[in-house]
């Protein structure tokens, strides 16, 4: 069935990426990250010493503010703080720094669909940048499930709008490995096969989300490859001095 | 896609590491016993690598990921220029750009005695040493070497301090020469301290020079060595 996107897209294109890092001069880390019209930018201050008040200090805290374009901060701001601070505490090791506390502040710049992913990308490319120690990185997609059935990827706004439901998942990069493929690593599945964060919206069925998490985990494959290429790039950028 | 790489360890060294890379695998390898720096940690008998860098190795057995930030990992014996943030009765607290203050102990100095106590004031710029920096715990300074001399350690009088990233302070401390050093001494003679945790300080006759040796430091963090020497000889020809 194919299915008529506005801007020509296929069902499973990606709209174009755009990834920038230390942008900000006075930022620890910093990146901004694009998704067709979409754009936000991230910023990373940290570790810095001392924990919140109610949190472990056996562990490093991260606290997350997100910035909105335009309007004050209500629910919805709070409700992606959330979402973003547990998916980030998934991927960084937080015993590494204990006692400590690193603030990541999201500002979006422009809003075209799929922000929450845009916004989750954006932080973990400027966790990288500051040098936060991670267990792999996150990459975060948007699947829409619209009206006639049909599982389209990167909604832009107007998309959104028009559909039955939607789902944002978060998935681990896929990695480059010297082990074996097939080795038992301890652990039951190698954790490409995990998935770290969903937020779904909207209705529904069970048959039509597990297709979204079949399309989105083989979309977070490209968008891997479009990390590592970017970090990469400016890796050999600043190796080439002296 | 996950690529299938043969289970020689050489294939990642200088090559780019993503957090999540599986850079070496003990089962395989013969020789158990090996190093492990910066930006690597042990899962089993996988070693991921945590932080996007330069995979690099050192015989006989060290390997670490090179990378460069704006903040500062504290580690033993190494040269940092600190601000003084507060003063207690035993130790003067310390900023080192790193995930905890430091501490000084009062008498870390050479002759230091309980009755020769210096008096430090908030914002003074000391060159230290690393003494201790273990897990969890506020790293510790000194200001003399580890056979109690003084050696230039102390406070740092006059001059400029801005700060850079820990990558190219490595640079302006590798040898040989860093180039961009090189061609500012040929024709300025100015005065410098180099901290690893990413702050530098220049003092010079002239503010002229100062200016002109911290900005071509900080415009040659990413160029290579021939373009580090136009730029500085672009800088000077603007100040003769």
């Amino acid at each position: 069935m194919e299915v008529d996107r506005e801007d020509g897209r296929s069902q499973n294109q990606l709209r174009p990426l755009a990834c920038s890092r230390n942008n900000l001069h006075r930022a620890h880390g910093s990146a901004s990250w694009s998704q067709g019209d979409t754009k936000v930018l991230a910023a990373v201050y940290g570790p810095k010493a001392g924990t919140k008040k109610n949190e472990n200090p056996e562990k490093a805290c991260i606290e997350v503010i997100w910035k909105p374009k335009t309007g004050q901060i209500g629910k919805l701001e709070k409700e992606y703080e959330m979402i973003l601070k547990r998916t980030l505490q998934s991927i960084c090791i937080l015993t590494v720094n204990p006692n400590t506390t690193t603030s990541v502040i999201i500002q979006v710049a422009n809003d075209d669909g799929a922000l929450l992913p845009s916004a989750i990308n954006a932080a973990c490319m400027a966790l990288v940048d500051a040098g936060i120690p991670t267990r792999h990185l996150a990459v975060s997609i948007c699947c829409c499930v619209a009206r006639s059935g049909l599982v389209v990827l990167d909604p832009t706004k107007l998309e959104e709008q028009k559909m039955k439901a939607f789902a944002y998942l978060v998935f681990p990069n896929s990695v480059h490995s010297v082990l074996p493929e097939g080795s038992p690593s301890g652990q039951g599945e190698p954790i490409q096969n995990g998935i770290i964060t969903s937020v779904t919206h909207g209705i529904m069925s069970v048959d039509d989300y597990f297709y979204c998490l079949e399309r989105g985990r083989a979309a977070s494959t490209k968008l891997s490859d479009f990390l590592r290429k970017n970090l990469q790039q400016q890796s050999t950028d600043s190796s080439k001095a002296g | 896609m996950e690529n299938k790489k043969s289970s020689s360890p050489a294939s990642f060294i200088d090559s780019t590491v993503v957090p999540g890379d599986v850079v070496l695998d003990l089962s395989s390898m013969t020789n158990q016993t090996i190093k492990l720096g910066g930006g690597l940690r042990q899962d089993c008998d996988a070693i991921p690598a945590m932080k996007a860098g330069t995979l690099r190795f050192s015989k006989p057995n060290k390997y670490w990921v090179e990378s460069s930030q704006k903040r500062y990992v504290p580690c033993v014996e190494d040269t940092v220029l600190a601000i003084v943030v507060d003063s207690k009765a035993d130790n003067f607290l310390i900023d080192i750009k790193g995930p905890a203050l430091a501490f000084l102990p009062v008498l870390a100095f050479e002759g230091g005695t309980r009755r020769n106590i210096p008096k430090f004031e908030v914002g003074t710029l000391l060159y230290l040493r690393v003494v201790k920096a273990n897990f969890g715990m506020n790293p510790e300074l000194s200001c003399t070497d580890a056979n109690g001399k003084a050696a230039e350690f102390g406070p740092l009088k006059d001059g400029y301090m801005f700060e850079t990233s820990t990558g190219l302070s490595r640079k302006l401390l590798s040898s040989p020469t860093c180039p961009v050093l090189e061609a500012l001494g040929k024709k300025l003679s100015f005065e410098i301290a180099v901290g690893l945790n990413g702050r530098v300080w220049v003092n010079a006759a002239s503010p002229d020079t100062i200016v002109v040796v911290a900005n071509a430091i900080m415009n040659s963090e990413s160029l290579s060595t021939a373009q580090q020497i136009i730029m500085v000889e672009h800088l000077l020809k603007n100040i003769q």
